[in-house]
């Protein structure tokens, strides 16, 4: 029966490219402490966010267009860090941070709000006008979003999946460049998701860096090259727009991305969590 | 009793099972009345049901499957860059595709992890994988020799970037590509499932630069068994003057790259040149132009396939009994593809398409056409050649091809152990 | 040597009334029936009935006597899981009993006058303890619990430890605010002592309570500091003269008692600097849910038993506000609970909820227009409705972690 075979070499086939099993020396209170630490690193994140959208929707309001400008990509970071857990509340997710196409008439809709419609205000139209309200409304939301978040526990599972997560939403919608696509700064957002993500590994990986040194050391590697690509961006406090990335640099953080994402989406896994 | 159970829907993919040798397919409709495959005992929801999902393409010989092996009604070309840069990356990368490939040839039963981890594999093809006759074959193009030094003395001799034709509208999103790998099987299912367990081994090697399916439509049996052409989306039957694959003699002349000869490196020997070219159709435009007009530019009968001279499809055109070009015009597709002038045996070419359908473009058209996929041993003496042929020929008002590539499809492997592109890599470190 | 614990098969019985082990059953089945309408769960029924059956009336009880300065006996050895101890003070003081694991308090019954019996139950891991024994000063006895068959089932409904990580995860936050919370304070009274300010000394002193408060579920087991930093004059030998009288109530008893800073320097020093040991003990310490849900309990016990009905803040009667902060912690891990018990348990969950609505409305109905009254204008009978508030709140909670599996027998 040559079946038997082929199901033989299969299964090695299988066995030699499978992910590690599940550890099974991971308690789950082992992972309160990180989960602890996380929301202490989400509240920390969401207070920065607090302040620094208070500075740039005041700067929106009085009208100074190249203020606002020189501070929307920062004031971004603190919120791109900690989108898994932000989203989790999807109408502020969508009034703090939705872009055009998530509009029926995109720009033009009335519903789209937000930092994308401030950024397009300011960057397109170079212009403050009529943003007012706008800011208001971001500077409200962005506020609600710290108080709920406070009063949240957090989901083991979206914490520790929110590493990969992060991952997953930079593959599939940002590695284009299509997240500030007025304002060209997505490198900023791109070097907070990564941050955000590696924070969450960071504070597991004490969990796993026994059982799985080689699993740790393959992700670490991939942040490191990821953070070393994006330095060579760094201008100033921040980064060069999004054309100045090379082709070929593009490549090197998108597979990084998609390991990344295929690397942790196994984490929760490692942590027995479902 | 031990008869095997009859497909229900008596739906056998591949017309030319026989030729692989008898898989259980073959076995249950030989043992099942023709047309007597009865749809009683299945509910609406059940899966359609064959036995030729058993079926396997060996994976091991001198060429790679994919190519003169019957092609199912299945295909996609996935066209990938490579993150690997070294020798030692590509080896690593080559070795990893090599046994992917194996594997997914033959398929078997995935290996049950911890539900707490993400699985395997995709699960979209149960937890036993068919292999379903499926094909993978891995070919490089000009930018994987461009971007890497040690690779570029390397370069197949005829391997160039492909440039446009008068006639394209290039979309450099689904053109080029450091390697492509065409895969190929009874059902979209087994490519996808083949795409995506690729997609997860290999995300620190591989990007994805495009894919493109399609499909061959699946005819029935003739009653005095000869075989068909299939028909492409303009409704013609498309392959009728395809050399024959399975002529050893003729596909070494046609097909297969000789290492040595031509400029051809030595490692080249048993590869092949790919040209995949994404081709739209203007199906709404072709549907409202008249039959006559229609046949008048591909050159053939489009109910039968025969030559404009001729009855059968399988008919070779008789170009010396109209000079004037008054039965076949002189631009009619198939008479400036192959004019069957003396010479034009040069030009000669394996072509494996599949149809493709993607959706409705911004203006609300039917996104469909044709995957080419040729394979020759010399790209510019054969599909290059050719297309400049065809510039300008009045099919292009109803088609524009919009992506593709060429690329040098790597010799076979032979056994365990050995992998894709071990020649190349050997002749690198030589 | 070590005298097993006597538990007799036929408890005493007094005549005519009906056994205890009989009560026990009427109120069991009682409580089991109304539960099992308002759940109609036998999961949670079955776990009602475990947190029923502890009641303070344990005919299994092991008996432990205070007297001369002593335990009677001096070694105990109980199988592990719930063990119910009657201890008879004999002695001429009221006094406090505790179970040690270490420095970290396992059990206690704080409050017990001379000549009365309180009991305590108590589940305890197999392993060694050591128990006091009257005045803190005295030599403390042993404790060993035997490794035993769990035998009582877990409730099928019990939800997975994977449930808890985010409450624990939060609570740790908490704990970790309040410890900062606590150590800027006690530095700030520290400071203000030495100033030499009575009255912002004063100020500092409540406002250092407060986090101390609701740190106690989790602070108070960690039993070396609470006694250096909560110590009452009434649990030591020579009271308010005892060098051991140190912390908190001895800075109270100085600002509010003598109304001087005398002395006072040392002890807030010493507060300040337990402080940051109790953060950082505290920030090592690994929760567990059975822990956390034993924290509460016990916290609630003894302010139903002890805090509520004598009070503790002999000099400043500060109590009430002592309560609420106290309250505040117990109500932080116990709504921590709550969404994990809905699921399996909706009616003990909200019966949790209404109890401590309820405890908080008994606080707010206490407050006047410039706080909280002197814990001394609080009569016995508003005590006592306090104390009830607490009791309900404890058996209440004590259900529901029955229900989530944290109960007697789900050992883990």
């Amino acid at each position: 029966m040559p079946k038997l075979t082929l199901r033989g070499a299969a299964a090695l086939a299988f066995l030699a490219a499978a992910p590690g099993l599940a550890s099974a020396n991971v308690s789950p209170l082992d992972i309160v402490q990180p989960v602890a630490d996380y929301k202490i690193y989400v509240s920390e994140k969401l207070d920065q966010l607090v302040t620094d959208t208070k500075a740039f929707t005041d700067a929106v309001k009085v009208g100074d267009v190249e203020t606002a400008k020189h501070l929307f990509p920062s004031t971004r970071m603190s919120y791109e860090a900690v989108e898994p857990i932000a989203e989790l509340f999807s109408d502020l997710d969508a009034s703090i941070d939705s872009r055009a196409d998530d509009h029926e008439k995109a720009e033009e809709d009335p519903g789209f709000i937000g930092f994308h419609r401030i950024e397009y205000g300011l960057f397109s139209k170079n212009s403050a006008e009529g943003l007012g309200p706008v800011a208001d409304k971001l500077m409200a939301d962005v506020t609600d979003l710290q108080s709920r978040i406070e009063n949240l526990v957090l989901p083991p599972e979206k914490v520790v999946g929110g590493a990969a997560a992060l991952m997953e939403e930079v593959a599939a919608t940002k590695i284009s460049g299509e997240e500030n696509r007025y304002s060209r700064t997505d490198l900023w957002d791109f070097q907070a998701n990564f941050d955000g993500s590696r924070k969450i590994f960071d504070l597991v990986r004490p969990l796993i860096q026994t059982d799985d040194a080689a699993f740790v050391a393959k992700v670490d590697a991939s942040f490191d090259t990821v953070d070393e690509t994006l330095a060579k961006y760094r201008e100033g406090d921040g980064f060069k727009l999004y054309e100045a990335l090379t082709d070929d640099d593009r490549r090197v953080l998108a597979a990084n991305v998609n390991t990344l994402a295929e690397d942790l989406s196994t984490l929760r896994g490692k942590l027995g969590l479902d | 009793m031990t008869a095997p159970r009859c497909p229900a829907h008596g739906l056998v993919t591949d017309r030319r099972r026989l030729l692989l040798g008898l898989g259980l397919g073959a076995a249950a409709a030989a043992a099942c009345p023709a047309g007597a495959a009865s749809l009683a005992g299945n509910e609406a929801a059940d899966a359609p049901e064959s036995a030729d999902a058993n079926a396997a393409v060996p994976f091991y010989g001198r060429r790679q499957a994919g190519i003169v092996t019957p092609r199912p009604a299945a295909g996609m070309i996935a066209s990938f860059d490579t993150l690997a840069r070294t020798p030692e990356e590509v080896e690593r990368l080559f070795r990893l595709l090599t046994e992917r490939f194996a594997f997914l040839a033959v398929g078997g039963p995935v290996p049950e992890l911890d539900p707490k981890l993400p699985p395997p594999d995709s699960g979209i093809l149960g937890p036993v994988v068919p292999p379903d006759r499926l094909t993978m074959t891995l070919s490089l193009g000009a930018s994987f020799f461009e971007n890497r030094p040690w690779a570029a003395p390397l370069r197949p001799a005829r391997l160039s970037r492909m440039t446009k034709f008068p006639n394209d509208a290039l979309d450099a999103d689904l053109c080029h590509g450091d390697l492509s790998v065409q895969i190929c099987a009874n059902t979209p299912d087994a490519t996808i499932h083949a795409l995506r367990d690729l997609i997860k081994q290999a995300p620190d090697l591989l990007l994805i630069r495009w894919k493109q399916e399609g499909t061959v439509p699946i005819l029935a049996p003739r009653p005095d068994g000869r075989t068909e052409s299939a028909r492409n989306f303009l409704g013609f039957r498309d392959g009728s003057a395809n050399p024959d694959s399975r002529d050893e003699p003729l596909m070494e002349r046609v097909v297969w790259t000789r290492g040595g000869e031509n400029g051809e490196p030595a490692w080249t020997t048993g590869g092949s040149y790919q040209a995949v070219r994404i081709i739209r159709n203007f199906v709404e435009r072709w549907d409202r132009t008249p039959l006559g007009e229609q046949e008048r530019i591909i050159g053939r009968l489009k109910a039968s396939g025969a030559p404009m001279t001729g009855t059968d499809e399988a008919e070779l055109p008789d170009y010396a009994a109209d000079p004037d070009g008054a039965l076949t015009p002189f631009d009619a597709h198939i008479r400036l593809a192959n004019p069957r002038t003396p010479g034009s045996e040069a030009s000669l070419m394996l072509r494996r398409p599949f149809n493709y359908s993607n959706g409705v473009t911004k203006n609300g058209q039917l996104d469909q056409g044709l995957l080419f996929i040729a394979y020759q041993a010399d790209l510019e003496a054969a599909f290059i050649a050719v297309q400049k042929r065809l510039d300008g020929e009045p099919l292009e008002e109803y088609v524009k091809p919009v992506g593709g590539g060429y690329f040098f499809t790597l010799p076979g492997v032979e056994a365990p152990g050995d992998y894709l592109g071990r020649p190349l890599l050997e002749a690198a470190s030589a | 040597m070590t005298a097993p614990a006597s538990r007799p098969s036929s408890p005493p019985n007094g005549s005519g009334a009906p056994s205890p082990r009989a009560q026990r059953m009427m109120r069991l089945s009682a409580v089991g029936g109304a539960v099992l309408m308002l759940a109609g769960g036998f999961a949670f029924y079955a776990a009602s009935q475990v947190a029923a059956s502890r009641g303070p009336a344990d005919a299994d009880a092991v008996t432990v006597t205070l007297r001369n300065g002593a335990c009677e006996p001096m070694a105990l050895e109980v199988p592990a899981g719930r063990s119910t101890f009657r201890i008879v003070n004999e002695t001429d003081r009221a006094t406090e009993w505790e179970i040690l694991d270490g420095v970290m308090v396992m059990e206690e019954r704080e409050n017990i006058a001379p000549g009365i019996t309180q009991t305590l139950s108590v589940r305890l891991s197999p392993g060694s303890y050591a128990i006091t024994c009257g005045l803190l000063s005295n030599p403390r006895g042993t404790l060993t619990v035997t490794a035993a068959a769990v035998t009582a089932g877990a409730p099928a409904t019990r939800p997975a430890l994977t449930a808890f990580i985010g409450p624990l995860a939060e609570y740790q936050v908490f704990v970790g605010a309040e410890a900062n919370r606590l150590v800027k304070a006690t530095a700030a009274l520290d400071a203000a002592v030495r100033s030499g300010d009575l009255d912002a000394a004063r100020t500092a002193y409540a406002a250092a309570r407060l986090p101390f408060m609701r740190l106690r579920p989790a602070a108070a087991r960690q039993g070396d500091l609470d006694a250096a930093m909560n110590a009452q004059a009434a649990y030591l030998e020579k009271r308010e003269a005892d060098p051991a009288f140190t912390g908190f109530h001895r800075l109270e008893y100085g600002l509010f008692a003598r109304n001087s800073l005398d002395g006072l320097a040392p002890v807030s020093a010493k507060l300040a600097a337990d402080a940051a040991t109790l953060k950082e003990r505290l920030r090592a310490d690994r929760p567990t849910p059975q822990g956390m849900g034993e924290n509460a309990e016990r916290r609630l016990a003894a302010l139903a038993d002890t805090t509520i009905p004598a009070g503790e803040d002999a000099y400043a009667a500060s109590d009430l506000a002592d309560i609420e902060a106290e309250l505040l912690g117990v109500a932080k891990i116990a709504r921590l609970f709550v969404p994990i018990a809905e699921d399996g348990a909706p009616a003990a969950a909200g019966q949790v909820e209404a109890r401590l609505a309820e405890f908080d409305a008994a606080l707010a109905a206490l407050r006047g227009a410039n706080g909280y009254p002197s814990y001394g204008a609080v009569d016995a009978p508003a005590r006592e409705a306090l104390a009830a508030r607490a009791r309900a709140l404890r058996d209440s909670l004590s259900a529901m972690n029955a229900a989530l599996g944290l109960g007697e027998g789900d050992l883990t």
